[in-house]
């Protein structure tokens, strides 16, 4: 493992935590580092606790842990919100001179520097954030310079005056540490190395994605913490001829999209589990009427309001089963940022080949986390469309009946029809949310019934031979423990096996990003000792598909509390379970 | 698109289960006069129709179509158009559909001006529940959900256009065949969001509503010489709750439709078989 440093800023709501964590990830991925940075965040426009905390190493990070050395702390509530994670190392940077007191305690190292007016004499107390991160520079031996092109991405669109100001504040931060305070006895010296990294979350990346896939259309109706995907998508798509929808509602927002589909674009929209439960009323319509779709669900904590700016994976349930009647469609569920990316891609060429509905299932950890990557990760070489059985205007004609109706309900072996889009001659059909014949016109013949039922559920059967459906693996392929989990955990996952092997345990890590269909984990139970499902909800939804398909019984490790799984928390929990006696069958 | 197209082309082989007498029939025949009229035909046409006697109409119809959840039609058009602005859409729906269920959705498809036109076959009671009382239903109106009428005003569909900022606005009736059509024909051509409202009596359900009442009542506006351009004359004669009017209310001639504001040109459905060939930018952003 390699020597990590754990940094935050807090303060309330509206004093500009993110924007102040952003440009120190920033700097720090510009000097070589990488970073997993996490956001501790209350609901509110302003008012309310927030931070912003950086993991970085010159390793790969992915996880958050429970130890924080470096706080930048606007208020006492930011120290008293951190003290577990504090210790007698840590150095908190606060304004003394600021209307309250700070409570520090004493075996921490306390360095106050006055904030306010040094920035106010580089040009305004709003750079108060900048002159802290120049003084985290000093405690930490990270050149200040590599906040300055951090500092010009964040500000240069306000002019050179103001980008030279805050470079002159986060200086001032930093003379004033080298001048008053010798920190050297702590020890942090953040080494930086050569290599080019990008910083980006998972909303983003499901956004980079669905570009990359050929999205156009795009219909949204702003959830926490779903937005970003839109706001990312707002701007951009326009460049390749798209265009992104503010819809009055998540009812609408799914119509929109479905008609977007239908007349040929690869349509999509994207929400939270509040979201979904409105977008359900359309599910079966979007499956019956066999439109290829691409719906998002950034979970976050339910039900009802729940809390909806913290982390749950709650919708697992809802995402397999949600919608009256038996309603086809894919569950698949990205582990990681990177794979927030590709899964999208998979998810557009999934909803083509299949015309059917693909629920693509993300969290609000992974939503809000800033990771680095090496570009390479998102090789747009590698993307590849598959547009199914979309027909072109000759192939219409081998599609129609005697009388020359399109049938775009045809019953096919393998369960695809042809998919005709609006302007291709002969290809005019009627689809519908009724059962209906080949021809897309409404029937309550029994025959008919079954065959387009059949059909349906057969492009399941079909896709499940057909498409990889593969889970991820990590760790001792041959341990007798074996974790298993889905969505944004894994990378806990992945570090928590470096602590489980430093204490001599050996662990095989499955992830599953494909709910439904999913592969089939019998062998790999079998072969082990003790099993554990990791989630973050309540009641354990993946272990109870885990234990249904598998017909045994699995330990499990829930956590609710609204907070992502940390790494070292995780492990301590896993050699915990291992001791526990597996449930009665 | 040939130019010969009739408009029985837009018919399907499909014969429509509407009561006999039904305004639906007179609606939807002028739908397609109106459409094979202004030289569209079925293969460059999506009609999208929601739930309810009026919903059935996709079926009766040929063109590309979908027949979709209750309420949710509109959303439906705003997609395809978007994806599409080269097709023609056509939104049907009844008065239950879109002043009751899909209410929220006709306020700001208004707003938006997508280009489309929305035909709502208003007969002011629930014709496939078996009658019951509709937003536009009279409040003493008599059914089963409301023995004594509802007790609440009609949903005034055109004031709810022209309050959410409408440019086009017009009322017809099923059986005066040649206006209806020249009406529906008005809202194809105007360039944003053509909404008519239709009176497209229940012969089953509303014995108040009927026939002989329209044609007893109806005003056309073009002989009262009604100037749609006026924002104001619109105003006045669509608050007027005494009369039953037919014509075109109001059209703004400067009408931009909302694709067209947004620069939205393409035909959104063709795409290159690999990531975009610029698609590394999108990545060397995150730098």
């Amino acid at each position: 493992m390699a020597e990590d440093l754990n940094w935050a800023v807090g303060g309330e709501a509206g004093d500009g935590i993110d924007s102040t964590g952003k440009i120190f990830a920033q700097a720090l991925s510009r000097a070589g580092r990488h970073v997993f940075t996490s956001k501790d965040f209350a609901s509110r426009i302003r008012g309310g606790y927030t931070a912003y905390k950086i993991r970085t190493s010159v390793d790969q990070v992915q996880s958050v842990v429970d130890r924080l050395d470096i706080l930048v702390a606007l208020t006492q509530r930011t120290i008293d919100e951190n003290l577990d994670e504090l210790h007698e190392d840590s150095a908190i940077i606060y304004d003394g001179e600021r209307s309250w007191e700070a409570e520090i305690p004493e075996e921490m190292n306390a360095v106050d520097v006055p904030l306010k007016s040094l920035a106010e004499e580089a040009g305004g107390a709003i750079m108060r954030n900048i002159v802290a991160l120049g003084a985290a520079c000093e405690i930490t031996g990270f050149n200040v310079e590599y906040l300055d092109e951090a500092l010009e991405k964040r500000f240069g669109g306000k002019g050179s005056k103001i980008v030279e100001n805050n470079k002159k504040a986060a200086r001032a931060g930093q003379e004033y540490v080298q001048e008053h305070y010798d920190l050297d006895h702590l020890g942090y010296n953040l080494e930086t190395t050569d290599n080019d990294y990008i910083l980006l979350n998972g909303n983003e990346a499901i956004g980079m994605g669905a570009l990359a896939a050929g999205c156009r259309f795009y219909a949204g109706y702003p959830i926490t913490p779903a937005t970003s995907i839109m706001e990312y998508l707002t701007g951009r798509i326009e460049d390749y001829g798209g265009h992104v929808v503010q819809a009055e509602d998540e009812l609408s927002a799914i119509n929109m999209a479905l008609g977007g589909a239908r007349a040929g674009a690869r349509s999509m929209t994207a929400t939270s589990g509040a979201g979904i439960d409105l977008m359900t009323e359309t599910f079966g319509l979007v499956a019956t009427s066999e439109t290829p779709l691409v719906i998002c669900d950034v979970q976050r904590s339910g039900p009802s309001t729940g809390m909806p700016t913290k982390q749950e994976q709650g919708d697992l349930n809802m995402a397999l089963y949600a919608g009256h009647g038996e309603v086809p469609r894919f569950v698949v569920a990205p582990t990681s940022i990177t794979e927030c990316f590709w899964k999208t891609v998979e998810a557009f060429n999934l909803a083509e080949k299949y015309q059917t509905p693909v629920f693509l299932i993300s969290d609000l950890a992974m939503s809000v986390t800033e990771q680095t990557f090496p570009p390479e990760a998102f090789d747009m070489d590698e993307v590849e469309i598959d547009r199914g059985k979309l027909v072109d205007d000759d192939e219409v004609e081998e599609w129609l009946d005697e009388e020359g109706h399109f049938r775009a309900h045809a019953v096919t072996d393998d369960g695809v029809s042809p998919r005709a889009i609006p302007g291709m001659t002969d290809g005019a059909h009627m689809s519908t949310g009724l059962e209906h014949d080949e021809l897309g016109r409404r029937t309550e013949e029994e025959d008919e019934r079954v065959e387009q039922v059949d059909k349906r559920a057969r492009k399941v059967e079909t896709a499940k031979e057909k498409e990889d459906w593969d889970y991820r693996e990590f760790g001792t392929e041959d341990a007798d423990n074996l974790v298993i989990s889905w969505g944004s955990n894994e990378g806990a996952l992945a570090e928590a096996l470096d602590y489980l092997e430093e204490d001599g345990i050996d662990i095989r890590v499955i992830t599953v990003p494909y709910i439904f269909p999913r592969p089939d984990l019998t062998d790999e139970i079998e072969a082990a000792d003790d099993v554990i499902v990791v989630e973050c909800n309540a009641t354990g939804q993946f272990a109870d598909l885990i234990e249904h398909d598998v017909l045994t019984r699995v330990k499990r490790i829930n956590k609710y509390t609204g907070v992502r799984f940390k790494a070292d928390e995780l492990a301590e929990q896993i050699t915990a379970k291992l001791s526990e006696e597996v449930p009665a069958q | 698109m040939s130019s010969d197209v009739r408009f029985t082309d837009f018919k399907s082989d499909k014969q429509p289960t509407w009561c006999p007498g039904c305004g639906d029939f007179g609606t939807m025949n002028g739908m397609m006069k109106a459409l094979a009229e202004t030289g569209n035909d079925p293969d460059n046409t999506f009609v999208v129709a929601g739930i309810g006697c009026s919903g059935k109409i996709g079926t009766y119809m040929h063109s590309y179509a979908l027949h979709g959840v209750h309420g949710r039609a509109l959303p439906v058009g705003t997609g395809v158009k978007m994806a599409r602005p080269d097709i023609e859409v056509m939104v049907a729906g009844g008065d239950g559909d879109g002043y009751s269920i899909g209410a929220g959705h006709f306020v700001h498809a208004v707003r938006r001006n997508v280009d489309m036109t929305y035909v709502v076959m208003d007969n002011r009671i629930y014709g496939l529940t078996k009658g019951q009382a509709s937003p536009t239903s009279r409040s003493d109106f008599e059914t089963s959900t409301t023995p004594e009428g509802s007790k609440q005003p009609p949903v005034n569909p055109l004031a709810l256009a022209l309050a959410s900022g409408a440019s086009f606005i017009a009322q017809s009736f099923a059986s005066d065949a040649l206006r209806h059509q020249e009406i529906v024909q008005k809202a194809v051509e105007h360039d944003g969001f053509g909404f008519v409202n239709v009176f497209s009596p229940c012969v089953t359900f509303n014995d108040v509503d009927t026939y002989d009442y329209f044609r007893d009542n109806l005003v056309d506006l073009e002989e009262e010489g009604h100037d749609p351009t006026d924002y104001e004359a619109a105003k006045e004669v669509i608050l007027d709750s005494d009369k039953e009017y037919q014509g075109v209310m109001y059209q703004d001639e400067t009408s931009v439709p909302y694709h067209e504001q947004h620069g939205v040109t393409e035909n959104m459905s063709e795409i290159p078989d690999g990531a975009p060939d610029d698609a590394m930018d999108l990545v060397r952003e995150f730098y």
